[in-house]
């Protein structure tokens, strides 16, 4: 077990180091930030001394190097044009981010597992086709297309929902609950839907997978009714690719966010994020980014514990 | 053909007929249509660093009150053209003669009555503001609150006619200074009063090297700026500069509070600013809501709300929804189609008003072909500037006729708008002798529609046998190119009038050493420097007519556009837009209909 926690540990931060060196490259070769913060008539002394300030007159291997050692210390740099520590300025975001992924998850779950039980339970039902149905928009409509036409129609035509932005509450006072929800259904149900619509059509197939193994059809002629099968014997077997998707899906709502974060303007990371690259602040980037990743890989490593759980078989050797 | 497999051609048909059935009924269509990025401003426009000395009467015009010539946009005999009445819709800068009518919206007038209730003001906007310190920012989203939260000596309303504020009155002593006279109990949000030591503070503070503002270049033509007594402020300037009165009205203008300033320090200040305007801070969460309580004992009276909340919705079409469902009761920036969308609507309006500039094409003339004026005639020639107005901005804007921004000093309304001859462009092009040499338009998305503009234009110089094409740009490499002045060819720009006056913008960005500076010609050069330094009318304006004639020959601009900006309303809001961009909301300008 321990050789196991060691060994996904090192992978773990190999992945990180992977993606923060891709980030840096990529942010650096996309543009210089120093000619968006000065006015176009700035003289090039004044560029300069910015850009010596920023340590940007380095070359690149140098700056690296810096940025390598800086990372390891904590230390993500200040934001370029907030002047603040950057990874301040991305934490600042996460509650926004998480509160989002976790209710848009939460929704996929409580939606897709039972849509996609039944779907495989009552196969070609009608209930089957409605599910499938709404699991083939979410999985193929884009992201911005479903927030805008819910703003559309639950926001405008109906007045249901509010058409952006956050509740302004906590999550810690139960009296806030009621606006901290309204506010995050219509962004929840936008970012969720395309792992609502996984889930479903995975849990159908795996259940339906299962169905056809022989311990199934043993407990049938044992003569328990459909439920008990259901629940007792096909579940817990139909679980693994279930719950592997379920933890993919969740790392991908925390990246995903930044559409849903744009359309309904959520103040979160990726929000944050976008504004950034625009605006070239490498700092908050590569924060906002290893801070995601790392959350990615978190869920990753809970998933792999999850497997042993479900299935005895599997051995952390 | 299975069961199976039909059936799941049956859904997607039903999933297609579904989603049109959403469209349908929800009017803003077009969900698949990119957001037009907010403008991001053209990073800051400084006044004309050296001494204009256009427009105003003789120095000596007194106190705006008895005498408004002080204003060189209300004075008669500086403005051979008429004012831009922008907002009396019709009566709009008439730059458009064969051209269609522009259709401004705007009314300013609200048509329901707002809920009893109503009291707090919700603006949505395309951006968040990045800066609380007027001295630190000139882009649109800071400025629209800078300039509620903070007072400047002079202002403009609606009409662009300059009018006092913190100065009651002021007046030129001699050639080289300017007295003015403040408003007396004027307090701080914090209390403090308001003194001459303040405004002396603020404005020197702008080109303070120490201060490192964005502002610095505003106020170049003052030597030094004495304080007498707490109620008068007086400015040297190293030249005659009639235009100071005009330029106090702009960024840079905004009087912060001296003692409260060096007691906090400039990031403390920027956190939680303090002012003497119409609103006082309270609040901002980044991206999320910017909250700024009515000063109820401001001089001006208090405004017609208890607090105004601005909230950045980056999307279109959120944005618009936030307006219509009544969440908003503003929606900054609208695009041309969703002006079309609100003429209909009993919810809200747009209230628009013609853009204080032009959008051109700049023209690098140093490069071949382009280094022909033959070349560039021809270009300006097939480019269907009507076409582009109809099509691309639904008619919101108008085709302009020269290169002086409609409504400014010297803005000549019997000029021809630019014609359209594919004919001719094809002549001239084979007279120059021009072989197929690329042309290229490095395009950005920073200026409204400016790749949509790009792409049909393009095709129109296709049409007449040139080989033209588009290079899509980043708004940071246009940034760097701007600043560099390494455009390939043709960009986009969108030069702002700073002065209504010629000199603040195309002598400001065209002179040697400019920030366009890519084309030099000795007569216009030698015009634009008398120009600048002359206090005598007649001679600036024919400096100006005889300007124009030659930028009609080199074209260093290509103008195509002076587009209509138009902001959401609701219906019950009684407020017009200033074609100056500040998003004045101060009771004389902004109420809710009870």
């Amino acid at each position: 077990m321990l050789q196991f926690l060691a060994r996904r540990l090192l992978r773990a931060v190999i992945a990180l180091w992977g993606i923060v060196t891709i980030v840096f490259i990529v942010m650096r070769l996309s543009g210089d930030p120093v000619p968006l913060m000065l006015p176009p008539d700035a003289p090039t002394s004044e560029m300069n001394r910015v850009r010596a300030e920023l340590g940007l007159d380095q070359p690149i291997p140098i700056q690296y190097a810096v940025f390598i050692g800086n990372v390891l210390r904590g230390d993500l740099g200040r934001s370029i044009h907030m002047r603040q520590p950057a990874i301040d300025i991305a934490i600042e975001r996460l509650p926004a981010t998480v509160e989002l992924a976790l209710v848009a998850f939460l929704l996929a779950v409580v939606v897709a597992l039972p849509a996609g039980l039944i779907s495989a339970a009552k196969r070609d039902s009608i209930w089957d086709n409605i599910a499938m149905f709404f699991a083939l928009i979410g999985q193929s409509a884009p992201t911005f297309y479903i927030g805008i036409m819910l703003i559309l129609v639950m926001g405008l035509q109906l007045g249901w929902f509010p058409v952006s932005g956050r509740g302004q509450g906590s999550w810690l006072k139960p009296g806030d609950w009621s606006t901290m929800l309204w506010h995050v259904f219509l962004p929840a149900v936008t970012l969720g839907a395309f792992a609502m619509a996984s889930i479903a059509r995975l849990t159908r197939s795996a259940v339906l997978e299962v169905m056809r193994q022989d311990y199934i059809r043993t407990a049938r002629a044992k003569g328990l009714n459909d439920i008990a099968v259901l629940v007792r014997h096909n579940l817990k077997n139909a679980a693994i690719p279930v719950v592997t998707i379920m933890g993919l899906q969740f790392g991908t709502l925390l990246g995903g966010a930044v559409v849903t974060e744009t359309v309904f303007a959520w103040p979160g990371i990726g929000l944050l994020a976008i504004k950034s690259i625009g605006s070239r602040d490498y700092p908050i980037v590569q924060s906002a980014v290893l801070l995601v990743a790392m959350a990615f890989v978190f869920v990753n490593f809970l998933v792999d514990l999850a497997y042993g759980w479900l299935d005895p078989r599997i051995r952390y050797a | 053909m299975s069961r199976r497999a039909s059936r799941g051609y049956l859904l997607v048909a039903i999933v297609v007929a579904f989603s049109m059935v959403l469209t349908a009924c929800s009017q803003p269509a077009a969900p698949a249509k990119p957001a037009e990025p907010a403008k991001p401003t053209e990073a800051p426009k400084p006044a004309a660093p050296a001494a204009a000395s256009p427009a105003a009467a003789s120095p000596a015009s007194a106190s705006p009150a008895a005498s408004p010539g002080a204003s060189p946009a209300a004075s008669p005999g500086a403005s051979p053209a008429a004012k831009p009445a922008a907002a009396a819709g019709a009566a709009a800068p008439g730059p458009t003669g064969p051209a269609p009518a522009a259709a401004v919206q705007s009314t300013g007038k609200a048509t329901t009555k707002a809920p009893a209730t109503k009291t707090e003001l919700v603006i949505a906007s395309p951006s968040d503001i990045s800066k609380l310190d007027p001295h630190m920012s000139t882009s649109f989203q800071d400025v629209i609150i800078s300039f509620n939260l903070y007072d400047t000596l002079t202002s403009r309303d609606p009409d662009l006619k300059l009018i006092p504020r913190l100065a009651t009155e002021w007046k030129a002593t001699n050639d080289k200074t300017w007295e003015f006279k403040l408003r007396p109990n004027v307090t701080f949000h914090n209390g403090d009063p308001l003194t001459s030591a303040d405004v002396k503070f603020s404005i020197e503070r702008t080109y303070d090297p120490n201060a490192k503002t964005l502002v610095a270049t505003v106020f170049t033509t003052i030597e030094k700026i004495d304080a007498p007594d707490p109620m008068t402020v007086v400015f040297t300037t190293k030249q005659p500069d009639p235009l100071l009165p005009s330029r106090l009205a702009f960024y840079g203008g905004q009087i912060i509070p001296k003692a409260y300033f060096e007691k906090v320090g400039a990031d403390e200040f920027n956190a939680k600013p303090v002012g003497s305007g119409v609103v006082k801070f309270n609040q901002w969460v980044k991206d999320d809501r910017l909250v700024l309580d009515a000063n109820k004992e401001y001089w001006g009276g208090a405004p017609d709300f208890e607090k105004i909340t601005l909230r950045p919705i980056p999307e279109n079409q959120p944005r618009m929804a936030a307006l219509l469902s009544g969440q908003a009761d503003m929606a900054l920036k609208l695009i041309p189609d969703q002006v079309d969308q609100l003429k209909s609507n009993e919810k809200a309006r747009a209230e628009g008003a013609f853009y204080a500039g032009l959008y051109v094409l700049g023209v690098n003339s140093k490069v071949p072909p382009l280094d022909n004026p033959k070349v560039k005639q021809a270009l300006s020639l097939a480019i269907d500037r009507d076409g582009i107005v109809k099509a691309l901005w639904k008619g919101q804007g108008a085709v302009p006729n020269g290169f002086v921004a409609p409504g400014d000093n010297f803005y000549d309304p019997n000029r021809r708008p630019f014609e359209f001859n594919a004919d001719k462009a094809k002549a001239l092009l084979s007279e120059a002798g021009y072989k197929g040499e690329e042309i290229v338009i490095e395009s950005s998305t920073v200026i409204g529609n400016d790749r949509q503009m790009s792409e049909a234009i393009v095709e129109m110089w296709k049409k007449v046998g040139v080989n033209a094409k588009i290079e899509i740009i980043e708004g940071s490499v246009r940034a760097q190119k701007n600043r560099e002045k390494s455009f390939k060819g043709l960009w986009w720009s969108d030069p702002t009038s700073t002065l209504q006056d010629p000199d603040g913008m195309m002598y400001r960005l065209l002179s040697p050493g400019g920030p366009m500076d890519y084309w030099r010609e000795a007569e216009w050069d030698r015009l634009g420097e008398q120009a600048r330094f002359s206090l005598d009318q007649a001679q600036r304006e024919a400096a100006y007519k005889r300007m124009q004639e030659i930028m009609d020959v080199y074209y260093p601009w290509l103008p195509v556009i002076v587009p209509i900006e138009s902001h959401g309303v609701a219906s019950y809001v009684n407020w017009r837009s200033n074609p100056n961009q500040t998003m004045e909301l101060r009771k004389d300008v902004f109420s809710f209909n009870r």
